[in-house]
């Protein structure tokens, strides 16, 4: 317990008592690890940790015991573990999902605004399904409709990665329950290939 | 008597000596052959019915029944085969009288046999079961006769040659060709079916065949129904006359098809005759006659229908997408009208009122009306046309009939809010300018929109009403507590609800100083009234009265717009002014300011104002005055400009954005409705009820009703199932 806290506040803000931006990005370089690489915001996750940026010391107790981690290297061996973890079908949804809610800054906010949304894209699933995270940035970015993306669609999103085949995807059916702005996306593909 | 030696006296019975003849049998027989062959020879008067009758009783008593039955059969048979070789002999013509008069001495001998053999029929025969004497008579003569190779053939062609002979024009023996026939008939029904009917039937065909493909290659449609028609009566009326009855429906379909089925299609389409040419000429007879016609075969009205409907849908789209045709609204829907009278004339007229054939024209009404999206603004503009000029010189029933007619084609609608929102824009205008000719006819229509809409549709309509009502009342509550106005301007005031009428936003627009002055009375009156309220004048709306003097002293009543007013009264304090002079002092907006000073400045016949330089448009460089020689024959001139109209092109995509901007809620409010009670529902589900609840006001589109879904999960009024991605559930 002692250590976990030692090593929390090697990295928190001594008048917040929170992990501020800076410490992440001091942590991220002690773990040779780049800010926006994927395991921060999995380490996020299996903290639980609320507000994007910050890591309270609550945070850091949960999710470094839940790791049985508590070093420096310790946690640095930890990650390839908490990866996979991370990527079983069963936990990715529900990560996705952390993700999304992760960015919202605001009280009442619902919805994420475009380059967000697009540097979120990269950084969750980009390892996986690059090329449908490819044609849908370059598509979010030259669409009109929206100009951010709610929970719903983000969501859409994700389950059109997994289920649909890409780029042909025959198995595509605009008259069921997709969200709209992938009936839109699909239709800016097909028109792209002919 | 004395006591005598009794006799025995017996009374024997009379044993008559039983003449075991052997001859006997012969001997009766040979007179009752005899009497045979004088029958047949017509050498029958000198016979006693009596004695043969008794002979035929004894052989038949004395059991010679067999040899009395054969000894008939043998007999008969003989003198029917000299009989056929007769027949047989006669040359052309007579073959067949031949034939008819043996068989009718045929028939008289067979009777008279049969009575002398009948005690042979009653017993012998009904006890072995053999073949009574009558039908055996038929079916000697049948076997004998009719089959006889040299006859068989020969009568079956005679019969079948007369018909053709009577098909081509020609008279023929009718009485002769029924009793022939009818001897078939008698001979029983299978006779008369395999040795004639059948044949006659196959024969017809042929001639049927080729006869209408003469007639297809020769004729135009009118002529070949009117001769397809004239074979069909030709042939019930040869059934009538010489053929059994049951040949009439076998005849009738074998004209049918040959004539009719077989050359539907080319028939229907024939250029410059068939079905669409005789639609457009109004040929009712032949339509008649084709409807007639048709339905006798399978499938027939079906392809008059089907034709007719693309008829109908094609020229209704050109109609509807002409643009020469939709330069001038009320024409476009006079036209619509015209062209529903007639088809719904042909349909009465020719059709017999066919419900299959109302319901073809119904559906591409439906389809052709909404291919032009303005035909809900069209229509709305032609209700105002005639509602505005009167339809003067008619009777009440025949506004009825007109509002009637157009109802008919207001349920061919699909975008029925968007008449709505131009029949409310149409029939403010019409209340606010007086020009509504008469209250009953409006009120007439908005109770046939509420019969074919519902309530809500016209609530606020009614509102318009009440409010011009309401507004007449409150003038005369001022009037009457302001009696020192009654000298200087009158001022009419109409206060409309806001939400019954179309938003029009308040233009800015200074009043002269007489008529400000009586607005504000009037406003404080008004507030003093209805506490809570708030008034604001729509100075774009209103009408003016003015009387004026000009340079020779002539004297006009002016009719103007409200910004006309304000433009003409500076000229009261001002010889001349510049546009920014105007502008400035009467604050109206440059557009609105530019049309005004257009009206009164550049047309012809109504320029009480002049402008330098004389162009056509205002510039804003240009100066005003008024113009002392203005005439005009009328005391009253009405220069307003407060008339519905088409609209232009930004005004009416103005007018579709606030359309698609209202079906938002009334989608959103039928999804909710529909989610509430099912609790969980699939997206196609969803789909096609929501259409369906909003389908007497517009057509809902798929891709709207799915961004509506979105929203309202964003709103948390709806969400995905989260095992089921097709379904959505409803969060109370």
């Amino acid at each position: 317990m002692d250590r976990i806290d030692q090593l929390f506040n090697q990295y928190a803000n001594r008048s917040s008592n929170l992990i501020d931006p800076e410490g992440i990005e001091k942590l991220c370089s002690n773990l040779d690890v780049s800010h926006t690489d994927i395991r921060i915001l999995m380490l996020a996750w299996k903290m639980k940790a609320e507000k994007q940026g910050y890591f309270t010391n609550e945070e850091w107790r949960r999710g470094l015991k839940a790791l049985r981690a508590d070093t420096l290297n310790k946690l640095k061996k930890a990650l390839p573990e908490l990866e996979k973890e991370v990527r079983r079908p069963t936990n990715f949804a529900d990560f996705y999902a952390y993700a999304f809610n992760y960015c919202l800054t605001e009280e009442k906010q619902k919805s994420i605004d475009i380059e967000t949304i697009c540097q979120l894209l990269e950084i969750v699933m980009g390892s996986t399904f690059r090329a449908q995270v490819d044609y849908f940035v370059e598509y979010l970015k030259i669409q009109n409709d929206y100009k951010v993306i709610n929970m719903d669609q983000w969501m859409g999103l994700y389950r059109f990665c997994n289920e649909i085949s890409f780029p042909d995807m025959g198995n595509y059916n605009p008259e069921l329950a997709w969200p709209l702005i992938l009936d839109n996306f699909v239709e800016w593909i097909a028109e792209k290939q002919a | 008597m004395s006591n005598q030696k009794k006799r025995n006296f017996q009374i024997e019975a009379f044993k008559h000596r039983v003449v075991v003849d052997p001859k006997y049998a012969d001997k009766t027989w040979q007179i009752l052959e005899r009497a045979i062959h004088q029958i047949y020879n017509q050498d029958a008067s000198g016979l006693s019915f009596e004695e043969l009758y008794r002979n035929a009783y004894n052989m038949v008593l004395h059991k010679f029944g067999e040899k009395l039955y054969t000894g008939f059969i043998v007999t008969m048979t003989a003198h029917l085969k000299e009989k056929s070789k007769l027949i047989e002999a006669a040359q052309g013509g007579s073959f067949l009288e031949e034939l008819n008069k043996k068989w009718n001495d045929h028939n008289k001998a067979l009777e008279m046999i049969r009575d002398i053999l009948m005690y042979m029929d009653r017993t012998y025969i009904e006890s072995t079961k053999k073949t009574h004497v009558h039908p055996m008579g038929l079916s000697l003569w049948r076997d004998n006769v009719v089959h006889f190779t040299k006859i068989h053939t020969r009568l079956l062609n005679t019969l079948l040659d007369l018909v053709q002979k009577e098909r081509t024009g020609e008279v023929i023996d009718r009485g002769l060709m029924r009793s022939v026939i009818k001897m078939f008939m008698d001979l029983g029904e299978s006779v008369y079916q395999e040795d004639f009917e059948k044949p006659f039937l196959d024969a017809s065909s042929e001639f049927y065949k080729v006869e209408s493909q003469e007639f297809i290659e020769s004729c135009d449609c009118g002529d070949y129904l009117k001769k397809a028609e004239k074979r069909l009566t030709e042939e019930i009326d040869r059934v009538a006359h010489y053929l059994d009855p049951k040949s009439e429906e076998k005849i009738t379909s074998v004209v049918e098809k040959e004539m009719i089925a077989n050359h539907m299609q080319r028939l229907v389409h024939m250029d410059n005759s068939g079905l669409v040419y005789m639609l457009l000429h109004d040929k009712y007879e032949d339509l008649g006659r084709m409807y007639n016609l048709f339905r006798r075969v399978t499938n027939g009205l079906l392809t008059v229908r089907d034709v007719m409907t693309s008829h109908l849908r094609e020229m209704g789209k050109q109609l509807v997408t002409d643009p020469e045709k939709s330069k001038d609204p009320v024409e476009f829907v006079q036209r619509l009208l015209d062209e529903r009278d007639k088809y719904d004339k042909v349909i009465s007229t020719a059709f017999g009122n066919d419900k299959t054939f109302q319901n073809a024209l119904n559906s591409s009404f439906e389809y052709f009306i909404n291919l032009n999206a303005r035909s809900p603004e069209f229509i709305s503009l032609f209700v105002d046309d005639k509602l505005r000029k009167g339809i003067k010189g008619i009777v009440d029933v025949d506004v009825e009939v007109i509002l009637d007619k157009v109802m008919m084609l207001f349920r061919y609608l699909q975008e029925k809010d968007v008449f709505e929102k131009y029949y409310k824009q149409h029939l403010a205008k019409r209340l606010l300018s007086g020009k509504t000719v008469s209250d009953d006819a409006e009120r007439s229509l908005i109770v046939k929109l509420k019969t074919e809409c519902g309530y809500q549709f016209t609530s606020k309509l009614e509102g318009m009403f009440t409010d011009m009502k309401t507004s007449e009342d409150t003038m005369r509550g001022f009037y009457g507590s302001h009696p020192e106005l009654s000298e200087g301007p009158t001022l009419i005031v109409q206060v409309l609800t806001t939400g019954s009428w179309p938003t029009q936003p308040a233009v800015p627009c200074n009043l002269p100083a007489e008529v400000s002055v009586l607005c504000e009375k009037f406003r404080s009156y008004y507030l003093g009234t209805h506490t809570g309220r708030r008034l604001t004048w729509q100075t774009n709306m209103g009408t003016a009265d003015i009387k004026a003097v000009f340079g020779k002293g002539q004297k006009h009543e002016l009719n103007v717009s409200t910004f006309q007013m304000c433009v003409l009264m500076l000229f009261n304090n001002a010889d001349r002014l510049s546009y920014k002079e105007i502008e400035q002092a009467t604050e109206i907006p440059a557009s609105d300011l530019k049309r005004c000073l257009q009206s009164l400045a550049c047309v012809k016949g109504k320029n009480v104002i002049k402008k330098e330089p004389m162009s056509k448009d205002i510039g804003e460089e240009d100066s005003f005055y008024v113009n002392e020689k203005f005439t005009s024959k009328f005391y009253k001139v009405k220069i307003g400009t407060v008339v519905a109209q088409k609209e232009t092109e930004p005004e009416k995509q103005e007018t579709r954005q606030r359309v698609e901007e209202d079906r938002k809620p009334q989608i959103e409010a039928a999804i909710v409705r529909i989610m509430k009670s099912r609790k969980i529902l699939d997206h196609n589900n969803i789909i096609a009820e929501v259409t369906k609840q909003l389908q007497p006001r517009f057509l809902a589109n798929p891709t709207e009703i799915k961004k509506r879904i979105e929203s309202l999960i964003e709103r948390d009024f709806l969400e995905r199932d989260s095992t089921d991605r097709k379904l959505y559930r409803y969060l109370a």
